[in-house]
């Protein structure tokens, strides 16, 4: 316990101390937030609009097992093949014998975050299938061996440098560090392997349950390249991601683009219904949907039950200041941010992950910003709760105490007028080295001296007689 | 079908798939999620999803939400359409352009004729194969539409028969023909009229501006996987 703490604190210090990073998170989720507000200001009523989102996701999660069952009836008539898996492990399993059996050896990935959470690529690698990640983020991240900072923008720590000596290193082409030059090598480079694919790897960003529809939103075209070169497309869908109907789709299309970047749509938004029919001239001959459970049938039927309603926009992580200043890698989470903290805990076991409800202000920045209405500060607070009991005795003793005070005037008279004699101000009027535990927690931060007069003291002596 | 292959996880068994299956869900019933929702599924959307009305002139507004995207968007009539195409496979030098043998929406079979002819006559190669070999090399590729919606700048391409899903993909610039009479006010509308189709196609893809990306320190940079430029010719009635 106290080990991982350190191993927190020591990531969070490490971030925090490579302010080149942070400079570039800074720069790039401020203007994030702006061209976000400046897109949602078009809609006719944004507020309206995040309610009904809210809602119809809320529903779809309290009804999940019957719109599962239609989902699963409408892919059967499709012709899409339909797993379940009940953990990571299972997933694994069931992604690489789709792989054998179907005797691919090529794979290629569009970005999906759901992938990163089942660490699908070791697998597949393992098992004799080479697979490469086709968003630009995620491919220079691959050949980087690196890892994701971002939900949306995953190689938003990485300055243009780095890019470029990791495309020449992989490519073998000419460095330069000119953004387009280097997307041509990365096009160039992938093209081919789009060429030669044979399995295609995707998540879902909304599954239809009346059509067996789902739709995948990027930007590059790689959903779309994965979903229409190799022989088979694999989907990976956690289970929270279904809505009801095909109408329901533009409530949550137009939401989306707009608090991740700021566009009114994602450039490609790709509806598949079941694998290509047979006079069409391409795309996949089989497509396969695994259902991932991992962990979500249990916030299912519990008090976090509309975390599930998350569409992984990357709002809160643009709006958090937290984030900003620590930047993705210090959370040593797939998710970071606000909703990773959330999560991440609710699905890989809060004892591992204690502290990251812990690693917010509460300030609400994230609660404003997303499209679904999750409470986010209101729940990582009740998740907190659920850590208390695991907090060191000297620290519960301290709260009993500290409670025990605070619910008795008297005490809290008592103790407030002890504290002018322990706490001391410097010469500066602050109070920069606290006594006892006070000392940590002045360590970082300046404490004004308490008032020669409290409170109630004044009340009653200015102004209780005026009454 | 071997049937011997992967007994756990049932690849290659559907009985054995389709069982594990609805083991998982009978197991979410069993735990009492599907207990009467609270939350009520709204009904009537579209009052505060609607962004555009359907009395609005699309045609302005596409034009405005297309340029907006990245689109360039070129008016054409029925008498001049295919000047204006020719004139564009001119501006970016091309010496071949993909053209699917039966077209979409406008663009239908007689007229994908009337193209290729004027093309031939300015001496470019007009392609009608879908392999990998002509997508993956030609200069440009031709298509029609499904549809276009006004309220995002946005074009639909379906997977038809014949038509090719590549085509709108992988050729560097993709010149898209649409008529006035294809363009739907607002996203709902391509979404009410799917809704209504007794059968979907295997792939719609919306496409809103070139392939794009920000992931190097935030720069734009089009042409990731998809088309670099995409135009598209709106073709009126003369």
């Amino acid at each position: 316990m106290s080990a991982k703490k350190s191993d927190f604190r020591q990531r969070i210090a490490a971030g925090m101390a490579d302010r080149r990073v942070i400079r570039a998170v800074h720069q790039a989720t401020f203007h994030k937030v702006e061209t976000v507000a400046d897109a949602l200001s078009l809609l006719r009523n944004h507020q309206e609009l995040r309610d009904l989102a809210a809602r119809i996701k809320q529903h779809t999660l309290e009804n999940l097992p019957g719109y599962l069952e239609q989902f699963i009836s409408a892919c059967e008539r499709n012709g899409t093949r339909v797993h379940f898996a009940a953990d990571a492990a299972a997933a694994r399993e069931i992604i690489c014998e789709i792989a054998r059996v179907s005797g691919s050896k090529l794979a290629v990935k569009s970005k999906s975050m759901t992938t990163e959470e089942i660490h699908l690529n070791e697998a597949l690698e393992a098992a004799g299938v080479r697979t490469v990640e086709t968003d630009l983020g995620e491919f220079i991240v691959q050949i980087d061996h690196d890892r994701p900072s971002h939900i949306v923008s995953p190689i938003i720590h990485k300055d243009r440098q780095q890019i470029a000596r990791a495309l020449v290193r992989e490519t073998g082409c000419d460095y330069t560090e000119d953004p387009t030059e280097l997307t041509a090598v990365a096009r160039k480079h992938l093209r081919d392997v789009f060429r030669h694919c044979d399995l295609g790897i995707t998540g879902v960003n909304f599954a239809v349950a009346e059509t067996g529809t789902i739709c995948i939103c990027t930007n590059e075209g790689n959903g779309r390249m994965t979903t229409t070169r190799p022989r088979v497309h694999v989907a990976l869908l956690g289970i929270e991601k279904l809505v009801p109907r095909l109408r329901d789709l533009p409530v949550f299309l137009k939401l989306l683009a707009r608090s991740s970047t700021g566009q009114p749509l994602t450039v490609y938004t790709t509806l598949i219904t079941g694998p290509k029919r047979p006079a069409d001239p391409d795309g996949p001959e089989q497509v396969h949907v695994v259902l991932l459970d991992n962990g979500r049938s249990e916030i299912l039927g519990g008090p976090f039950i509309e975390v599930l309603r998350c569409i992984r926009c990357g709002a809160c992580l643009n709006a958090c200041p937290v984030f900003r200043n620590i930047g993705g890698h210090a959370y040593g989470s797939v998710y970071p941010g606000p909703i990773g903290s959330l999560v991440t805990p609710l699905l890989s076991g809060i004892v591992a992950h204690a502290e990251l409800p812990r690693a917010s202000s509460l300030c609400g920045a994230c609660r404003d910003a997303c499209p679904v209405k999750l409470d986010i500060p209101g729940l990582l607070v009740k998740l907190r709760a659920r850590t208390c009991n695991r907090q060191p005795l000297t620290k519960r003793m301290g709260m009993t105490i500290w409670k025990w005070i605070m619910r008795s005037p008297t005490m809290f008279g008592c103790v407030q007028r002890s504290m002018r004699w322990f706490l001391r101000p410097d010469r500066d009027g602050w109070i920069s080295n606290g006594p006892g535990p006070a000392g940590e927690w002045t360590k970082v931060r300046d404490l004004p001296p308490p008032p020669k007069k409290s409170f109630h003291r004044r009340w009653r002596e200015e102004w209780a007689d005026e009454d | 079908m071997k049937t011997n292959d992967g007994p756990k996880t049932g690849v290659t068994n559907d009985d054995a798939r389709r069982d594990a299956v609805d083991a998982f869900v009978n197991s979410l019933k069993r735990r009492r999620h599907d207990a009467p929702a609270k939350t009520m599924l709204p009904e009537d959307i579209e009052i505060v999803t609607r962004l555009v009305e359907r009395d609005e002139d699309p045609a302005a507004l596409f034009t405005q939400t297309a340029t907006t995207v990245g689109v360039n968007v070129h008016s054409a009539t029925t008498a001049d359409w295919l000047d204006v195409v020719a004139k564009l496979l001119q501006e970016h030098q091309a010496k071949d352009a993909a053209i699917p043998p039966v077209g979409d929406g406008f663009f239908e079979a007689e007229r994908v004729e009337q193209l290729k002819q004027r093309l031939v006559a300015d001496g470019v190669a007009a392609k009608s194969e879908t392999d990998d070999e002509t997508l993956f090399s030609v200069d440009m590729a031709i298509t029609g539409v499904a549809a276009a919606i006004a309220e995002t700048g946005t074009i639909a391409c379906e997977a038809r028969p014949i038509i090719a899903r590549g085509s709108s993909l992988i050729p560097p610039v993709h010149i898209a023909v649409v008529a006035a009479e294809q363009l739907l006010p607002d996203l709902c509308d391509y979404f009410n009229v799917l809704s209504k189709r007794s059968e979907l196609p295997a792939d719609a893809s919306l496409i809103t501006g070139p392939s794009k990306t920000a992931d190097i320190e935030g720069v734009l940079v089009t042409g990731v996987h998809g088309p670099a430029t995409v135009h598209v010719v709106l073709v009126r009635e003369s």
